[in-house]
């Protein structure tokens, strides 16, 4: 397996001087691709300002990360935007969807974003949707699904450009369990069937525990990490 | 994203909230509705003045004055003062006259076509055999020029004729007791005048009396509009020689002359030049209509800048709208960047849907201002314009609209720049966590 993402010395401070605050101290990690991690921690643990590092939305205080050997320092804005465009997909907890617009509307932004032509968006938008069941939701406003579609509808936005990545930041948060469950083995399914690395931010310890990995941050700090077996390996290997 | 999705999205939000779009929209209307309806009655007016001076060809009609009493004029305006110096060359600047020598170098300048000196005629009073009162009036003999005279009734002046003859224009014919132009031909009008020498001696008798026939009566016009009747020669000759009487011969010459004459209008701009060199000013129609133009340039100046205060004040209730639309949507920003839209494209998002708000507030202003135009057109050609079935009130030409439109859209653009550049600058992770 290849690393994905390669973290070294990452830290994160907010707040100048007196009122500094350090979220996150000395990271260290490497994910591989198609692996499934958990970053679990309580609420001001780091973990969600580590999720926006990884996916490049923030800029690290000191540290460097390397998205397939590319350091994210090197580049552009432009190129970070193009990056985020392509390769990555985003499921928030609280979907941030445009409710007066139309389901397919908000499958397809990415593709608005990315200037694909119109055809072949609306095409792309309607395989997402079919992988997610909702094809038949296509024309519905977004405001008129309930949680668990909304969610689902959020994951075929994530899906829509063939992302390498899903960033997803507690995206059973909103949802019961039944429906949360769903929306899991979705999540689950594309990383089986089409090899996407899956990287949830989330507090909670039984959905933590269906991925292959877990990593555990307090006050801004690594206290566990399980690994995988082969990562950890390779690492040995470097070395 | 595509600059046609972008537009498409910026059209779409604009309508999320229809009540405070429209109400941004209607605060540009009222601007963008002053300024059109303004240029187009500006537009109407001009160009009714143009066609009038078309239609009487009068192109080529200049009158020609001597710089000195032209530099007088001008100077007083400019100066806000008529006690300029005497300069003993040119004498007192308003009796220069023109002489013989210069007559003839000015009739050799190329495209002059006619040049001849005429007499500026000072009759007392007009009255006719249908009336008791005697009116005011001001007569005017233009000499070998060739005017389109547009008349209701009658024919034209013969200059050749032995006969008086007189064009009344509309005004004059129901003081003196005419029904309606047709009765006014053919019937006989008398100008009083004074006898300058005998003044000094009767002041009480020095008025003589010109009976003279009416031969036409001008339309309604830019040439009635000055409010002169013309003569022919006969009766221009008669009436300065009568008031000339007992003034020596040479001394008479001189006195309140002026040169008229037509010339090339291609050529115009060269002859100013050449007539200015010899010591000349020369007034064409447009000139003298110039002042009526200056007029209502300023008049439609102020309406113009009442338009401009309107959208100004619009342009602030642009820049408050698309503040509370950036800070109502900072979370949708915070999605598009996080998608990987750049700032640049953001800031194109919102500007543009300033661009729209200005857009559509001045086709909303356009189409209501047209239909007023129109409106107003068939109001005035029923009542104060009836007797101008060619003067539209107002005008719309495609280039003002077109012009006026992307003057507006600029200005909602500028308006939008603030908010856009505040929505381009928001971080993707406070704008997702924006609650």
């Amino acid at each position: 397996m290849k690393p994905l993402i390669e973290v070294t010395n990452l830290s994160k401070t907010y707040g100048k001087k007196s009122t500094a605050f350090r979220a996150l101290k000395d990271i260290n990690l490497t994910i591989n691709e198609g692996e499934t991690v958990a970053i679990v921690g309580k609420s001001g643990s780091g973990k969600s300002t580590l999720m926006h590092l990884l996916a490049l939305l923030d800029q690290p205080t000191t540290g460097t990360i390397k998205i397939n050997d590319i350091n994210s320092h090197k580049l552009k804005q432009r190129q970070l935007n193009r990056l985020r465009n392509r390769e990555f997909g985003f499921v928030f907890q609280q979907f941030f969807m445009n409710a007066n617009d139309s389901v397919l509307n908000n499958v397809l932004l990415p593709l608005k974003i990315s200037s694909t032509r119109r055809r072949a968006r609306k095409k792309l938008a309607l395989d997402a949707l079919k992988t997610v069941g909702l094809e038949d939701k296509a024309s519905n406003k977004a405001n008129d699904l309930s949680g668990g579609q909304k969610q689902r509808v959020c994951i075929a936005r994530a899906i829509v450009n063939n992302p390498k990545i899903i960033f997803a930041d507690e995206p059973t948060g909103n949802l019961d369990s039944v429906t949360g469950d769903k929306v899991i083995k979705l999540l689950f399914d594309l990383n089986r069937n089409k090899k996407v690395t899956l990287i949830i931010v989330t507090h909670d310890l039984e959905l933590a525990n269906k991925c292959q990995r877990q990593i555990h941050i307090k006050d801004g700090k690594i206290t566990k990490d399980t690994g995988t077996k082969t990562s950890a390996t390779k690492k040995e290997a470097k070395k | 994203m595509r600059l046609i999705d972008i537009i498409k999205t910026a059209n779409h939000n604009l309508f999320q909230n229809k009540i405070r779009t429209f109400l941004t929209i209607l605060a540009i209307f009222i601007g963008s509705f002053t300024i059109v309806l303004n240029t187009a009655i500006n537009s109407g007016v001009n160009s009714f003045i143009d066609k009038q001076v078309e239609s009487i060809g009068g192109d080529g009609f200049i009158e020609v004055f001597p710089a000195a009493m032209y530099d007088q004029v001008n100077s007083a305006m400019k100066s806000g003062t008529a006690a300029t110096e005497y300069n003993p060359d040119t004498g007192s600047a308003l009796s220069s006259n023109i002489s013989d020598s210069d007559l003839e170098k000015l009739r050799k300048v190329e495209g002059v076509n006619t040049l001849e000196i005429f007499h500026m005629l000072s009759p007392e009073w007009i009255t006719s055999n249908h009336t008791d009162k005697k009116y005011n009036v001001a007569i005017e003999y233009f000499p070998n020029t060739d005017f389109n005279v547009d008349l209701s009734a009658g024919q034209m002046l013969d200059h050749e004729a032995k006969d008086y003859e007189i064009l009344l224009t509309e005004e004059y014919l129901e003081p003196l007791g005419f029904k309606d132009p047709e009765d006014a031909i053919d019937k006989t009008i008398t100008i009083g005048f004074k006898q300058t020498t005998l003044c000094y001696t009767q002041p009480d008798n020095c008025i003589k009396k010109v009976d003279a026939k009416v031969v036409g009566v001008q339309a309604p016009g830019i040439l009635s509009m000055s409010g002169e009747l013309q003569i022919n020669a006969a009766l221009s000759d008669a009436i300065y020689d009568g008031s000339m009487k007992g003034v020596p011969v040479e001394t008479a010459a001189k006195a309140n002359i002026i040169a008229v004459g037509s010339v090339d209008p291609e050529k115009l701009d060269n002859i100013r030049e050449k007539f200015r060199n010899i010591g000349y000013e020369i007034m064409t129609i447009d000139d003298t209509v110039g002042m009526i133009r200056t007029f209502l340039d300023v008049v439609l100046i102020v309406f113009t800048i009442f338009g401009a205060i309107a959208l100004l004040a619009a342009s602030i209730g642009i820049i408050n709208t698309l503040f509370m639309s950036v800070q109502e949507r900072t979370r949708e920003i915070g999605l598009m960047k996080a998608l990987g839209m750049g700032s640049g494209k953001i800031f194109l998002l919102f500007s543009l849907e300033a661009t729209l708000l200005g857009f559509w507030g001045s086709v909303f202003g356009i189409a209501v201002s047209v239909a007023a135009g129109l409106a107003g057109n068939g109001i005035a050609h029923s009542t104060f314009l009836a007797d101008f079935p060619t003067f539209s009130l107002t005008e719309f030409t495609p280039l003002n609209v077109v012009v006026i439109t992307l003057t507006i859209m600029l200005v909602a653009f500028v308006s939008g720049t603030l908010p856009a550049i505040k929505a381009a600058r928001k971080n993707p992770i406070d704008a997702l966590r924006y609650e």
